[in-house]
């Protein structure tokens, strides 16, 4: 009796890890369009409406213990944002002449009309989060019955949220900025040269800026902004001028230079977002240079939100 | 039949239990970070269940736990369900072999298994090959989450506990001590 219970333990086990190595062979092996992803992305059309009751019903418990830890960084960030205030406030009277001459150049190009209505921005809300360090990624309640597509751009009012990675009927998985798949083409502010950020893995505060030029220089504060090209044949086309954050540090490399980047939007604490489904093809390529504005309600008038004005002056705050 | 009614009552609670804990976790849990990472309550579910229900449940309930994670999350299929298969398996032969009674234990357990999950997911990574350069503080976060999770532990052990009450086995060992004890067999007084 002892024997055969002490065999059948350890066959459930054996089976078990097996059958485990052969769902992490089989679907690490297969393209994303196989039937183990396509057996993930049915389970999310089927989970999607549960995760999204879920997050509904336990959105007074996350913002209960949100409250705390934002109280506690309360006062440290008023500090902080009052000397910043005083410092855009002047940094923003100064460039009144700059951004005047600035507009009349984007209105001669017929950019100035384009916001970010012309990507076609699809609203959604964040319903899940994963808790894993190597896995950055939230799930949101637009799917393809929306128009969201997989490489799709994903912002917020802050900036670069990330890109779709996976696309249900009525769910999405974004894959954010500081997912260690990302690779997004940026340069630093109003420079021309540009570079690829991508994530540090373990440090959800840090992105890293690679491959400029050896004689690039940045100074600590300015904006890191979407170029607007590829770095890769695959990857989504993001439009350019969208703020991914801003230099923190500068490294020297044998040959190139990196930039340390600290992401603008707040990763952690993700509510809308905005999912441009018109960011793909040749518009954006076109538009190379110019500048969108952040998702509607963030800026009263084209071209005047926060970001944009950051962007363009590439000053830091 | 009365065995078999029991052993069905306790896994349709490990299956709610599990799918609540899932669900409850990636909805809300994992967007409040503490200290900079995510209390992260399915390695300490499976931890706990395996702890009270023994290494074959354990291991079970460490596999379905994982896949559904991975499933509801989009992650590599497998990676989780191996991962929390050996630390349910692991913690039920703890109970097996050591029963432990002492009141630290689920912190321990509870550690331990929140180590073995950050630690064994980071080598898995490794492993299948990571394209983005990996930071230092990879470190920190998992030493973080493992403090985080510990504390976490606790609550989540009274949680388990208390859901399977009633539907567990009642284990011959612990029976047998229990009545050693009453009779004066172990008692430290009987034996002075």
């Amino acid at each position: 009796m002892y024997d055969k219970t002490v065999r059948r333990r350890r066959a459930v086990l054996i089976l078990l890890v097996v059958l485990s190595l052969l769902l992490l062979t089989a679907y690490f092996g297969e393209a994303p369009g196989g039937r183990l992803h396509g057996v993930q992305r049915a389970f999310l059309s089927v989970v999607s409406p549960i995760q999204d009751g879920a997050n509904k019903a336990l959105k007074p418990v996350r913002d209960l213990f949100g409250s705390i830890g934002e109280t506690l960084d309360a006062k440290s960030q008023r500090d902080q944002l009052r000397k910043q205030n005083a410092r855009l406030r002047a940094e923003l009277v100064a460039d009144q002449a700059e951004k005047r001459s600035y507009r009349q150049l984007l209105a001669l190009y017929h950019v100035d009309q384009l916001g970010v209505g012309e990507y076609r921005p699809v609203t959604a809300t964040v319903v899940a989060k994963s808790p894993n360090i190597w896995y950055s990624t939230v799930t949101i309640d637009k799917g393809e019955a929306a128009g969201v597509h997989v490489n799709d751009p994903v912002v917020n009012s802050e900036g670069l949220v990330g890109k779709v990675a996976q696309v249900a009927s009525d769910a999405a998985q974004v894959d954010l900025i500081t997912d260690s798949t990302m690779g997004v083409s940026a340069r630093i502010g109003t420079s021309r040269t540009t570079g690829i950020v991508q994530p540090k893995v373990g440090d959800p505060n840090d992105l890293l800026l690679q491959y400029l030029p050896a004689n690039t220089q940045a100074q600590n504060g300015e904006y890191v902004v979407t170029s607007g090209t590829v770095s890769s044949g695959d990857e989504s086309l993001y439009p350019p001028g969208i703020v991914i954050g801003q230099v923190s540090s500068m490294n020297e490399e044998t040959g190139y230079t990196s930039v340390n980047v600290h992401p603008t939007a707040n990763l952690h604490n993700l509510d809308i977002v905005q999912v441009l489904t018109a960011a793909r093809g040749s518009r954006a390529a076109n538009l190379a240079g110019a500048l969108i504005a952040l998702p509607p309600g963030q800026g009263s008038s084209a071209g005047s939100s926060p970001a944009e004005q950051l962007a363009s002056t590439g000053a830091g705050g | 039949m009365s065995s078999q009614n029991s052993s069905s009552a306790l896994l349709l609670r490990v299956a709610v239990l599990g799918v609540a804990v899932v669900f409850f976790q990636i909805g809300a849990v994992s967007e409040v970070p503490v200290f900079g990472v995510n209390v992260d309550l399915s390695p300490l579910l499976v931890a706990f269940v395996g702890l009270l229900c023994g290494s074959t449940i354990g291991a079970v309930n460490g596999f379905a736990v994982g896949l559904l994670v991975d499933l509801a999350l989009l992650q590599t299929l497998g990676v989780t369900s191996l991962i929390f298969t050996l630390i349910g398996y692991w913690c039920g032969r703890l109970r097996e072999l050591r029963d432990p009674q002492a009141a630290l234990t689920p912190l321990l357990v509870g550690a331990g298994a929140s180590a073995v999950s950050l630690v064994g997911y980071s080598l898995m990574e490794f492993m299948l090959g990571v394209d983005a350069p990996v930071s230092l503080e990879l470190l920190r976060q998992i030493v973080v989450g493992v403090v985080v999770n510990t504390i976490a532990a606790l609550p989540m052990w009274a949680i388990v506990r208390r859901s399977l009450e009633g539907a567990l086995p009642e284990d011959p060992r612990r029976r047998r001590r229990r009545r050693a004890y009453t009779t004066g067999g172990l008692s430290p007084l009987s034996r002075s």
